[in-house]
């Protein structure tokens, strides 16, 4: 075979490969165009723009002023950013710090404790609805964010996922420091947690999606206004206009989805490696 | 598993050293008590009473004949199996195929897991507002690009018969990214070793891909397979955004989830939302469990 041709031959796959992808890319985005472009539209609310265009016949901010006139999507912002950092925080550490104990630890019950934390994936949230409501209830801490932080208390997979990476390190590490005389307190926080970097961001990344998109359960817990976070604010929004203001729907949703879009395109990198450790078989 | 048997051994002298590994787990099983065993055997209790959260009798079984015995119930049990069997079916299938045109791509791999993997980063609730002003049936986007291509519009999302349809195409358009960097991160784990010898026996592009990308594969079909089905027996968000708690037009959306949602907190009727609950929680298991036999898949 003819090995110019035989490169050619390659190179016009890539090619059709490449602008088949292209295309239906573009129409997995299209949403995201047309969202913008009706975000701009000056007469969106009172008729939605039809044919869709690119570029509207009005472009105007009007849309966006009214979002942010009353500062409701602000304080969602505050209220999500709130919710979802600390639930971050006290997800990650916890579950770094179950993963190295059933990792490095020696304990009675190792196993049947292990395998009692990832049974509890199988439970969904929808599953404990209701005495969870009751729960906080009882201690009178509906309306604040204490129902939508401590449970995540409870990581499951992120105990599972920072186990797998600490049984990867070595024993001889902690040997080493025990020889010094360091307690297991020390060791984790002076060795371990320093390796478990690239652990570390996965599990924030993973956890910071999950709780930042949740909505059953703030739906539940929050009834005050003032405390909705963004996908309640939106939901409830939604609910109550349907599809009546096209413009300000959009406003909204742009602006609820282009910070997370933009915050992605300068993580990409380690949010898809997150994505696919969480699906990758074990070894 | 033979490394932390030898550590076991190794730690056996030191058996006062044990209490502080509890202390480790303290947050976890904190979590795990308070969140997961208390609600878990809480709910199954309610399931057993007539409650409105404060006035609570004792009614044995009567919640779970009720909820046996409802035709709303059931028509939410239909709508979940439904949206979620062609979720899937749609989209393991055409994410695997776009997965191997990326992986085989010479340029533009990182363009493109970017771009499919978008909407899967937009809240599920944000993306839900977006379509259901896409599916809009005289000025949506997508009766419009369907018309100017001569293709037969519909209703979507305004119409019982079709509503369904417009979930499903929402939700494969949202999962789709996230199937796609799975079968790709897997994709890249082949060793290239099997394809250098294929490639020496003189198989074709395609015969690589029928013999050893697919069999080689089996393992994240099964893994996709099994998520989402978790992920689409647990549907709430994109369908309460659309059609609210029940799930209008006409209950066509009403799922599982929706059904408990509504029964638990718009009619207060803890008992029998709680024995709603366990009967979802008793169908994803047993789902859960066919599945991973089908799939052969070991956890």
């Amino acid at each position: 075979m003819n090995t110019a041709t035989y490169k050619q031959r390659i190179l016009v796959a890539n090619i059709i490969k490449f602008v088949v992808l292209l295309l239906f890319g573009i129409l997995m985005i299209a949403p995201f165009i047309w969202m913008v472009s009706v975000s701009f539209d000056r007469m969106a609310n009172v008729q939605m723009p039809f044919p869709p265009k690119l570029i509207p016949e009005n472009v105007s901010l009007f849309n966006y002023h009214i979002v942010f006139e009353n500062g409701q999507i602000l304080r969602a912002y505050l209220n999500s950013t709130i919710v979802t950092v600390s639930s971050v925080v006290i997800s990650v550490s916890a579950a770094l710090m179950g993963g190295y104990a059933f990792s490095k630890g020696t304990f009675a019950g190792k196993k049947i404790l292990f395998v009692a934390v990832l049974a509890t994936m199988m439970i969904p949230m929808e599953a404990r609805l209701i005495p969870m409501y009751q729960m906080f209830n009882k201690v009178g801490l509906l309306n604040s964010f204490w129902p939508l932080i401590l449970p995540s208390l409870l990581y499951a997979f992120g105990v599972f996922l920072s186990k797998q990476f600490f049984d990867q390190l070595p024993d001889s590490l902690r040997e080493a420091a025990q020889i010094d005389g360091a307690g297991e307190f020390k060791i984790f926080f002076q060795i371990f947690f320093f390796l478990a970097g690239p652990i570390t961001a996965t599990l924030i990344i993973l956890s910071f999606m999950s709780h930042w998109n949740e909505l059953i359960w703030p739906l539940v817990v929050l009834t005050r206004d003032t405390l909705q976070t963004i996908p309640l604010f939106l939901a409830s929004f939604s609910l109550e206009n349907g599809t009546r203001l096209a413009g300000m729907t959009m406003a909204l949703a742009a602006m609820s989805v282009l910070p997370i879009i933009i915050a992605f395109l300068f993580l990409q990198r380690y949010i898809i490696q997150s994505i696919a450790l969480s699906g990758l078989k074990g070894e | 598993m033979a490394i932390s048997e030898k550590v076991l051994k190794k730690r056996g002298r030191k058996r006062e050293s044990q209490a502080i590994w509890y202390l480790f787990l303290l947050p976890t099983l904190l979590g795990v008590v308070c969140f997961m065993l208390y609600p878990i055997i809480e709910s199954l209790r309610l399931s057993f009473f007539q409650s409105n959260g404060t006035i609570e009798n004792w009614v044995g079984l009567r919640n779970y004949e009720r909820v046996l015995s409802s035709a709303t119930f059931w028509n939410a049990v239909y709508n979940t199996f439904y949206i979620g069997f062609f979720q899937i079916l749609i989209a393991i299938p055409l994410g695997f195929v776009v997965a191997s045109l990326i992986n085989t791509l010479k340029w533009g791999q990182n363009l493109f897991k970017v771009l499919y993997f978008l909407p899967n980063v937009t809240s599920i609730v944000a993306a839900a507002m977006i379509f259901s002003f896409v599916l809009h049936p005289e000025m949506g986007l997508l009766n419009y690009l369907l018309s100017s291509l001569g293709l037969p519009t519909t209703a979507w999302l305004t119409d019982p018969a079709t509503a369904k349809w417009g979930v499903i195409l929402l939700a494969v358009w949202h999962w789709l990214g996230f199937v796609i960097i799975i079968f790709l991160a897997n994709l890249q784990a082949i060793s290239p070793d099997q394809y250098e010898a294929a490639e020496i026996d003189g198989a074709s592009g395609f015969q690589k891909w029928l013999y050893i990308t697919i069999p080689n594969m089996t393992g994240t079909f099964a893994f996709l397979f099994i998520t989402g089905w978790i992920g689409a027996l647990q549907r709430f968000s994109d369908v309460f955004v659309i059609g609210g708690a029940g799930g209008s037009p006409a209950r066509s959306l009403q799922t599982m989830v929706a059904f408990i949602y509504e029964r638990g907190f718009g009619g207060f009727e803890f008992g029998i939302a709680s024995a709603a609950t366990y009967v979802l929680f008793v169908i994803i298991l047993a789902f859960t469990f066919l599945n991973l036999k089908a799939t052969k898949l070991k956890i």
